[in-house]
């Protein structure tokens, strides 16, 4: 459980733009790339702002915050409930609060990476029911991604994070 | 005369093989929409009856049990953690509110929890408001001093029949510790409405154990963090402790959703059957009944009716059944699902409105009137194409 835990873990890395079922691309934003935009005061970059309203896609662990049919989740870079694996839970810097309206119809599973979908917000904003975020997902949608990507001899190396 | 009215005269010419067709086709249909609705009321029910609060605290053991029981006040309660537990996390920085709640015995079925006026206290991030229909909300009384003050959930008084005022226990042992109700709350749609609730103090004096400890229990601690994102830090810190657990109840729910989901499945596969045998029903009563029936029809044809005015006869007339099975079978798939949400509800499980208008009504509907006229199509062909100089020929 822990292997595959850290597994997961490690396609984070492993970023660029990527065809979705959803049928066209959206930029793909790393939680390395959200922590690198974070500045003082509680503020981000112009370069993560610059994606504020786009439709972009993050991979990551759900943890249930809010009501269950995940209406609201916070989507994190660690998984909340593997007490044993390889890094402790994470903060503000690498969560991010997940509004799906319509809810995710999904087989929850909190040791499984989903990738969510959805329009960026980046900067601080404070919900009246979810309290203040620092990057945020609206009108997300939410599909299981792959655990991980294996690559053979001779394949070329993984892309590089689209910043 | 529209070929309608031939259909309708059709069908009352034979009207018990008629009724038995529409009944088959009705009691069809009611299994299916007495299934979608249960199904999808119990987990509506879920979502609604559920807690604000985002993480639970108890002690080790079962998430789910820990979950049902603070929750939805099913199940038995978990083993108790320590008020010191309480007075840490209160004191946390990274925690908004934290409630106690110790669950205990029980009058007449109706759950007791002990709890302080903050499980009742109103916040922006609530959904769920509390309200007093009659009397007040018990007192916060101290430790030692209490007062055995209780607060009844709408359906507890309105099942047990007490009123403000009245006095009650349950159990001889308890006869030195009757409470009076002191007030009685408003619906709240949720578990909250079958529970007894009265205070801490009162409820670590009136028990002969706890009254003895000088660290008091309590079952669970419901908590809101300042920051969403410190969840999973507390999470994690109550859950590598060896003796308490943290839930998110939301996470406890999503599991039980996805057993309910392989149950779901099941369910139609075997619902999948029905349909078919209902289908195969409609579609040897509408076959053997076009078969009896060779020789009106080559009169007819032989009075100058063209071969699609026959066709849409016999295709009518499946229609029509399948139409009459369909609108009873909707019908009565919600009475039994009211007469199952209601048992449900009887025995405190949580069960959401099931008569909410939505798209399973007409797409039942619809998809009833489409398998009728599949079912009755082959026939209606058989009679299309029926020869009118070989079943006119006198019989012998």
């Amino acid at each position: 459980m822990a292997a595959s835990l850290c597994l997961a873990c490690a396609t984070f890395g492993l970023t660029a733009y990527s065809q979705l079922a959803y049928g066209e691309e959206a930029p793909r934003l790393t939680f390395a790339q959200l922590v690198d935009s974070i500045r003082a005061n509680f503020e981000v970059t112009q370069t993560m702002k610059s994606y504020n309203g786009k439709e972009v896609e993050i991979h990551g662990f759900i943890i249930p915050a809010g009501p269950p049919d995940l209406s609201f989740f916070l989507l994190s870079r660690v998984s909340a409930m593997g007490n044993y694996c390889c890094e402790v839970p994470v903060g503000q810097d690498e969560t991010v609060y997940v509004y799906a309206p319509k809810g995710a119809k999904i087989l929850y599973d909190p040791l499984r990476v989903y990738k969510v979908r959805g329009a960026f917000e980046a900067g601080p904003h404070t919900d009246p029911i979810y309290g203040v975020s620092l990057f945020r997902l609206r009108n997300a949608r939410v599909e299981e991604a792959i655990g991980a990507k294996i690559f053979k001899p001779g394949d070329p190396p993984a892309p590089t994070p689209n910043k | 005369m529209t070929i309608l009215t031939v259909a309708l005269k059709y069908l009352r010419g034979r009207f018990v093989a008629s009724a038995l067709t529409s009944l088959s086709v009705a009691l069809g249909v009611s299994l299916v929409v007495a299934s979608v609705l249960l199904s999808r009321g119990i987990r509506q029910g879920f979502i609604e009856g559920t807690t604000d609060y985002s993480l639970l605290v108890g002690a080790k053991g079962s998430p789910t049990q820990l979950v049902l029981n603070v929750v939805f006040r099913m199940d038995v309660p978990t083993p108790n953690i320590s008020y010191i537990t309480y007075r840490e996390l209160r004191d946390d920085p990274r925690v908004e509110v934290a409630v106690p709640v110790a669950m205990g015995d029980a009058y007449q079925g109706y759950r007791y929890v002990a709890t302080t006026g903050g499980y009742f206290a109103a916040f922006p991030w609530r959904r769920k408001t509390f309200a007093i229909s009659e009397g007040r909300f018990f007192r916060d009384d101290p430790p030692e001093q209490p007062a055995y003050e209780a607060v009844l959930g709408a359906d507890a008084a309105r099942r047990t029949g007490l009123r403000v005022g009245d006095r009650f226990h349950e159990g001889e042992e308890m006869a030195e510790y009757p409470m009076t109700v002191v007030g009685i709350l408003r619906s709240t749609n949720s578990a909250d409405d079958r529970a007894i609730f009265f205070s801490l103090a009162s409820y670590w004096e009136m028990n002969e154990v706890s009254r003895k400890m000088k660290v008091k229990p309590l079952t669970a601690l419901l908590v809101r963090p300042k920051r969403m994102s410190d969840l999973a830090g507390l999470h994690r810190g109550f859950n590598v402790a060896a003796e308490t657990q943290a839930v998110f109840p939301s996470a406890v729910l999503l599991n039980i959703f996805n057993v309910l989901s392989l149950v779901d499945e099941v369910v139609a596969i075997i619902l999948a059957f029905v349909v078919l045998l209902v289908l195969l029903y409609l579609f040897v009563s509408m076959y053997s009944a076009t078969l009896q029936r060779k020789r009106e029809i080559a009169t007819m044809r032989a009075l100058g009716a063209r071969g699609a005015t026959i066709l849409g006869i016999v295709l009518l007339e499946s229609c029509a059944l399948a139409v009459i099975g369909g609108a009873l079978g909707i019908a009565g798939g919600h009475g039994v699902a009211y007469l199952g949400a209601s048992i449900l509800a009887g025995r405190g499980g949580p069960v959401a409105n099931l008569f909410v208008v939505g798209a399973l009504e007409p797409v039942v509907f619809g998809s009833v009137v489409a398998l009728g006229a599949l079912a009755g199509l082959l026939p209606a062909v058989l009679a299309y194409r029926t020869e009118v100089a070989e079943n006119l020929a006198p019989l012998s």
